[in-house]
């Protein structure tokens, strides 16, 4: 591990320090203005600023200088081809991976180089739902939206029990509330984990591929509930996907990603018919 | 018991009470008689009891029981002006001279007198005629065999009488007292054994008297439960110890640390990779030298403890690093520490899939404690070996065996149960909790309608019934969710 690190250390980037609150929100707004349809209102600030994010796997540079600001309430899809470094940017914006060098701030605090409480408390703000769901297998849908709730935000049981009882029935598995993860389908899965994900009332909340690990007649279910989410919770959203239908639908702003860069970014009208990037063209192109 | 006696005493006491003065009148004229009479005949020239013996007839034992066939022998030595023509030899109520045999000794000095006689069993009492009388100072030995003694057991004399040739009858002196141990269902069944004609067949074939003699092994069932009981006792009692050491090494062993992590792989390599009978040869004749004594049975829980626990270490690092990434992941997603995610997330799922593999670790110390024989620990195998020894005959080390597969074939068997059961929930099978009824949840409910896969409803309840109503038994205390109903109350909410 050290001797890994010590070897990549010369190809760490000499990134600028982050910028200031009020410059940052500056700028991110006039670039971002044309590309999402977010509403913007006076004085709002990015709930995530991404400034020049690097992060190496050994030799491997999987995101080089990825720029990128989310506005509170925007539905941000992020689509790029396998190994654009789409999924690692996701982990990096609630640390499952370090970045090797630049800055991830949510809510204008700096996140990279914390101690571990402080990551275990940004984590509380930063949801997550995986691609295989990761639900824990030994407890029931109902303790899986519980558990969070009760460990790290010390709920009460009842407290957490009614949340985890309307999340769950938001998604539509109040009947299975009972039912261990096993003996849910892959779709139900995944709805229990956004339940899971969405029963700690996070700032951020991040999809990472959350209908790849799905049989094709199960998808539709789980983008339903994202979609519902995205329409009436008013939650931030990073979704990372492949479900080109459900991104032009819901996004307030597509990010097209490839070889670690962010190439493209807009409405999704003008990335899906007007593209301006060729690889753009060609990979919406190819999966259309 | 002598609260009972109290209360008949205090009860006969108001009966009584106006006529002790008459009864202690009676009573000492009665006495004084009593002692004239007695002490008339008791001269040096009357009859005398030497000795009362009866043979030990206890299989593997040298105990007198009870209703069992013994030997008595009982001597005397008749008077210097006597002779004496007939012997009466009585024991108390329940004890029998009925099938016996009497072998007539008698010896005149150095020399043996040859006399016969014939004995008269009645009950409780023998009587032996002899065919000529008995001249003086000759010692008299009655050796009867097939005679029994009360099956209650205690503590008796023999009593009797003699008469001489000149008619006259004189009583004897009581013996010493023989000590004899009730006859328990067990003797009982001995006996009842002993009397079989297949089980003397059975016995006559040289293994199966050698190997599985029927009595021996009803008898050795008996003598060996302290033993099974030690046995028991140990691995009971180390292994919570085990668990607790293994568990903590196991994460010593995970820990990112270096030195804790040399200190874990220490630890278990070196008691995995020696035997536990040197380990126990080491601590048990160790300690002692350097001034250490701990009870033979308190130094057997912590050398198996420390053992368990080095290869219960390895199941469970097995244990947590079979988890996948993902649980750590979304337990990190979820904004738990370290400490939550461990007891909360990874150990209860490492229980379930370490419970088969440390039932087995649990058999194996089970079966082990038998090396703590070596070493003075009276188990088991201790036991079995006294009794081999005196008797013997394996069949002891037979019934040794019988008691370590009682504990052992149905924790196999329950391993496989487990196993089974873990596969078959993991695969999504196994019993499923009613559905709740929810209010107003329809529209929610029919979009789950669409989703939900045959297999998903498919019952697996039916076939699985009779074992998972055992399994529920047994891993009531592993589940972790209250409301596994096998198809039965709803939970009410």
């Amino acid at each position: 591990m050290a001797s890994k690190h010590r070897h990549s250390h010369g190809d760490v980037p000499v990134v600028p320090d982050a910028l200031s609150a009020e410059e940052a929100a500056n700028l991110a707004f006039a670039s971002d203005q044309t590309l999402t349809k977010h509403h913007f209102t006076e004085g709002e600030h990015p709930i995530v600023r991404i400034e020049h994010l690097n992060k190496s796997f050994d030799e491997t540079k999987v995101l080089r200088d990825v720029n990128l600001d989310v506005w509170p309430g925007e539905v941000v899809v992020v689509l790029g081809p396998s190994g654009s470094g789409k999924s690692t940017m996701l982990r990096c914006i609630n640390l499952l991976e370090t970045p090797t060098a630049g800055h991830i701030l949510i809510e204008d605090q700096e996140i990279t180089g914390q101690s571990k409480t402080d990551v275990n408390k940004l984590r509380r703000e930063v949801g997550m739902v995986f691609q295989s769901f990761n639900l824990f297998p030994h407890l029931t849908a109902k303790q899986n939206v519980m558990i969070g709730q009760t460990k790290v935000l010390k709920r009460s049981k009842e407290d957490a029990e009614a949340e985890a009882m309307k999340q769950l029935t938001a998604v539509g598995l109040a009947d299975r509330a009972d039912f261990k993860p096993p003996q849910l389908s892959g779709g139900q899965q995944q709805r229990v984990a956004i339940a899971r994900a969405v029963a700690m009332h996070p700032n951020v909340l991040l999809f990472d591929e959350p209908t790849s690990a799905l049989d094709p007649e199960l998808v539709r279910g789980v983008l339903d509930v994202i979609r519902d989410l995205a329409e009436n919770s008013g939650m931030t959203m990073i979704v990372v996907t492949h479900e080109m239908d459900f991104a032009r639908e819901v996004a307030d702003r597509v990010v097209f990603m490839e070889d670690g860069v962010v190439v493209e970014q807009g409405v999704p009208e003008k990335v899906f018919d007007h593209p301006e990037n060729a690889r753009t063209a060609e990979f919406l192109g190819s999966i259309g | 018991m002598s609260h009972m006696h109290e209360n008949a005493m205090t009860r006969g006491e108001s009966h009584h009470t106006r006529c002790v003065p008459a009864l202690a009148l009676a009573l000492s004229v009665a006495l004084v008689l009593v002692a004239t009479l007695a002490l008339l005949p008791v001269s040096a020239l009357a009859m005398t009891t030497n000795k009362a013996t009866a043979r030990p007839n206890e299989d593997g034992g040298s105990g007198v029981i009870g209703a069992m066939d013994t030997r008595l022998t009982w001597e005397g030595t008749v008077g210097d002006d006597e002779e004496v023509s007939s012997i009466t030899l009585s024991l108390p109520e329940g004890a029998t001279f009925d099938h016996a045999s009497t072998r007539i000794t008698v010896l005149d000095g150095l020399n043996r007198t040859s006399i016969d006689g014939t004995a008269t069993s009645s009950g409780n009492s023998v009587d032996v005629q002899f065919s000529e009388g008995i001249p003086a100072g000759s010692l008299v030995r009655l050796e009867i065999t097939n005679m029994q003694f009360p099956a209650d057991g205690g503590d008796y004399v023999v009593s009797g009488g003699y008469t001489t040739a000149d008619g006259q009858s004189h009583v004897l002196d009581d013996s010493a007292a023989i000590t004899v141990i009730a006859n328990t269902p067990l003797q009982a069944a001995v006996s009842w054994l002993d009397a079989q004609p297949w089980v003397a067949a059975w016995n006559s074939n040289p293994f199966l008297g050698m190997f599985f003699k029927p009595q021996l092994l009803l008898t050795s069932f008996a003598s060996l439960f302290p033993g099974w009981l030690v046995c028991l006792g140990i691995v009971l009692a180390c292994y919570p110890f085990a668990i607790v050491l293994g568990l903590a090494f196991a994460m010593l062993k995970t820990s990112r640390h270096k030195v804790l992590r040399a200190i874990a792989i220490c630890y278990i390599n070196l008691l995995r990779g020696t035997p536990l009978f040197l380990q126990i040869y080491i601590m048990f004749f160790g300690l002692p030298m350097v001034g250490i004594n701990i009870d033979n049975n308190v130094l057997g829980v912590i050398v198996m403890a420390v053992n368990s626990s080095a290869y219960l270490a390895e199941i469970f690092r097995a244990g947590i690093q079979s988890i996948p990434q993902g649980q750590y992941e979304a337990a990190a997603s979820l904004g738990m520490n370290g400490f939550q995610t461990m007891t909360s997330i990874i150990l209860p799922q490492t229980v379930r899939r370490v419970i088969p593999t440390v039932t087995s670790d649990f058999i194996t110390s089970y079966k082990d404690t038998s090396l703590l024989s070596s070493v003075g620990v009276m188990e088991l195998m201790m036991f079995s070996k006294n009794l081999t020894t005196t008797t013997g005959n394996i069949t002891p080390y037979m019934a040794a065996a019988i008691y370590y597969l009682i504990v052992t074939l149905p924790l196999i068997k329950v391993v496989g149960i487990i196993e089974n059961n873990i596969a078959r929930s993991e695969r999504g099978g196994g019993p499923r909790p009613k559905r709740r009824a929810v209010a107003g949840a329809s529209q929610q409910a029919s979009k789950a309608e669409e989703e939900l896969t045959a297999s998903a409803e498919v019952s697996h309840v039916e076939a699985a019934k009779p074992a998972a109503d055992v399994f529920a038994a047994l891993s009531a205390p592993f589940v972790s969710h209250p409301t596994v109903d096998l198809g039965g109350v709803a939970d009410g909410e």
